[in-house]
């Protein structure tokens, strides 16, 4: 059963009185558990189109429906709901909130979701332990200032797994990684993927990376267009 | 601390730590110019009201114009002497509705040339008349004055401790043999001799500019029945060399200088205040513009628009509440360090009830808080606005 579809999915912006149209009636099926790469140049629409599955950019036309469920029908506070406890975001830059450090940050979408309630430790222990799975268990204690790059986004990818999500979706998530760490979290994303069958979204501009994948989206000038299904 | 959206606030707050201050300092000094202001005026206005309430006359019959003097002495303790001819007190009392009355005489202490005292108030009073003094003096001394006694208002002896001491005043030898409990009253600050002493006083010395035959000031009690009002009104109707001034009336010159301070005071706090909401504004709006791509993150991992708006709130509060509670205290120390530097205040007994201090300190909570909520409120309904993406998009 499709856990995700996108049916004719559409984005247009309005840019200095003109029409942008950054993705064109993207219709798709995902399965629970797919691996799946969004390649495409710099402004092909694969952020766009990844926004708006993970329900942070509300489409111009189309439907997302997220385990069944029409999410752009539901309302504001329902919508962040979903957010909180389906999906896991890793953004293409360096997103932990700077006063926090590395453990906090991944408490926040506990906090959000509500299953941070009554100070359980139980949540402070599974940061901890997801921590420990990205290889920070020393670094739990340090602000993102005190980290560096490729350590910063590994605490981004444990943060996206606090709410045990059913999808988590990356966008560029090695971008400003050097290889041998851009191959460490491309790893990570993969044994989580199978060990914990979550499914992962990933939108990346290199095809090399995009080999590891299930399946393969090519994004050109809005368009989708499935281009390598790995068996 | 337990994480939560409260330890989130406080964290962001001590990120900033700089500018967590300013807006602290500024909340804070605008509280306390309202706590020190609040903690003047209603300690004058209701020292006033006490003093006045405390002298035990109805009405206080003094010479024609010497009304602002007369209050001057009585409530502010101001050393003035003002004089009329003694026969009054028999016209005073064939006045209808006159009760028991009383008279002091002024005198201004010289020190250098008379006294060996510093400058102070000397009032002679009549023993076996007097209602005004003596209530005061019940617990220390348990008789009457005799000749060359004196006795020392409460601060005075507290200030200069001359209680059994010798001293010289208009070149007779005094003892001052008690001291009168606090009255809150000018005469805290004067010193009292009989005026069986204050003849042989105008007869040994030129200094006394008092003659034989003169007073000061008449105290009256109004005979049940009668209205202060109407008997006032009738004493200055048949004695045309007198004014009288009632209790109620007693320091309403000084009461409408109080007005006009208390309005300075308004302004003040009006301009600080909108100095300090335009303060708050402006730092907040900075904050959020600052946080764009925070409250985005936050937005995207799944805070609803409650959670921001709260986490915000709460910093707001924070900063009002700290700002509020330093200023209110430095408020009340700044005002009990500088009550002795305003004359005002020096020479009242101004104090304030519990009640009054815990009623300034709530205001002084409400007033910066609530400051602190009008300055960030424009940039917490823009959060609430906001969209996740569009809000990553703008950084």
């Amino acid at each position: 059963m499709e856990q995700i579809v996108l049916q004719e999915l559409a984005k247009d912006y309005i840019l200095e009185g003109s029409r942008i149209t950054a993705v064109q009636e993207v219709s798709l099926e995902i399965r629970k558990g797919d691996f799946i790469c969004i390649v495409g140049h710099s402004g092909s629409g694969k952020t766009t189109l990844l926004s708006m599955v993970g329900c942070i950019l509300k489409p111009s036309s189309g439907k997302v429906f997220f385990e069944g469920t029409d999410v752009y029908s539901l309302g504001e506070e329902a919508l962040s709901e979903y957010r909180a406890r389906k999906v896991g975001y890793v953004f293409q830059f360096a997103s932990l909130l700077p006063a926090l450090t590395a453990k906090e940050n991944l408490l926040l979408p506990t906090l959000f979701s509500g299953m941070n309630g009554n100070g359980s430790s139980s949540a402070e222990k599974k940061a901890t332990d997801y921590l420990e799975l990205v290889g920070l268990k020393d670094k739990v204690n340090a602000y993102p200032g005190q980290l560096s790059g490729g350590q910063q986004r590994r605490v981004a990818i444990a943060r996206a797994l606090m709410n045990d999500p059913s999808a988590i979706l990356a966008d560029e998530p090695t971008g400003d990684l050097d290889e041998e760490t851009e191959g460490e979290v491309m790893n990570l994303f993969r044994k989580i993927n199978r060990e914990n069958n979550i499914t992962f979204i990933l939108v990346t501009h290199s095809s090399e990376l995009a080999n590891i994948a299930d399946r393969k989206i090519k994004m050109l000038h809005g368009l989708a267009e499935e281009i390598v299904t790995v068996a | 601390m337990k994480f939560s959206l409260f330890s989130v606030a406080v964290k962001n707050l001590k990120r900033k730590s700089f500018r967590t201050a300013v807006l602290i300092v500024s909340i804070g000094l605008l509280v306390s110019i309202l706590v020190f202001g609040a903690s003047f005026i209603l300690s004058v206005g209701s020292s006033i009201e006490k003093a006045s309430n405390r002298l035990g006359a109805d009405l206080l019959v003094v010479p024609s114009g010497a009304v602002d003097v007369a209050s001057d002495v009585l409530l502010a303790s101001k050393i003035k002497v003002f004089y009329m001819d003694k026969d009054i007190i028999q016209k005073v009392e064939k006045v209808k509705g006159v009760g028991k009355l009383t008279w002091e005489t002024y005198l201004a202490s010289a020190p250098g040339q008379c006294c060996s005292i510093p400058p102070a108030e000397i009032v002679a009073f009549n023993q076996k008349t007097d209602f005004i003094v003596t209530p005061w003096l019940r617990k220390s001394l348990h008789r009457k004055l005799k000749r060359n006694e004196a006795l020392i208002g409460y601060t005075s002896n507290k200030n200069l401790g001359l209680l059994n001491v010798d001293s010289t005043m208009f070149n007779i030898k005094f003892k001052f043999v008690g001291v009168l409990e606090k009255t809150g009253t000018g005469l805290d600050n004067a010193i009292f001799i009989s005026d069986k002493d204050l003849k042989n006083i105008i007869t040994s010395s030129s200094m006394a500019k008092v003659k034989p035959n003169q007073i000061s000031a008449i105290f009256v009690k109004v005979r049940k029945g009668y209205d202060p009002k109407i008997v006032a009104r009738d004493i200055m109707n048949d004695i045309m060399q007198v004014d009288v001034i009632q209790r109620a009336n007693i320091g309403k010159r000084m009461l409408s200088t109080l007005g006009d301070i208390n309005k300075i005071f308004l302004i003040t706090i009006v301009m600080a205040s909108v100095l300090s909401i335009f303060l708050t504004w402006t730092i907040f709006s900075a904050i959020v513009n600052e946080r764009f791509r925070e409250i985005g993150i936050m937005k995207a991992i799944g805070a609803k628009g409650s959670h921001i708006v709260k986490l915000f709130v709460m910093e707001v509060l924070l900063l009002g509440l700290i700002g509020s509670l330093a200023g209110t205290a430095f408020g009340m120390y700044l005002s009990a360090l500088l009550s002795k530097s305003f004359v005002l205040l020096r020479n009242l007994s101004a104090t304030l009830t519990l009640a009054q201090r815990v009623d300034i300190c709530v205001l002084g909570l409400v007033v910066g808080v609530g400051i602190c909520i009008v300055g960030a409120l424009s940039s917490i309904i823009r959060i609430k606005k906001l969209e996740p993406l569009s809000v990553l998009k703008e950084v």
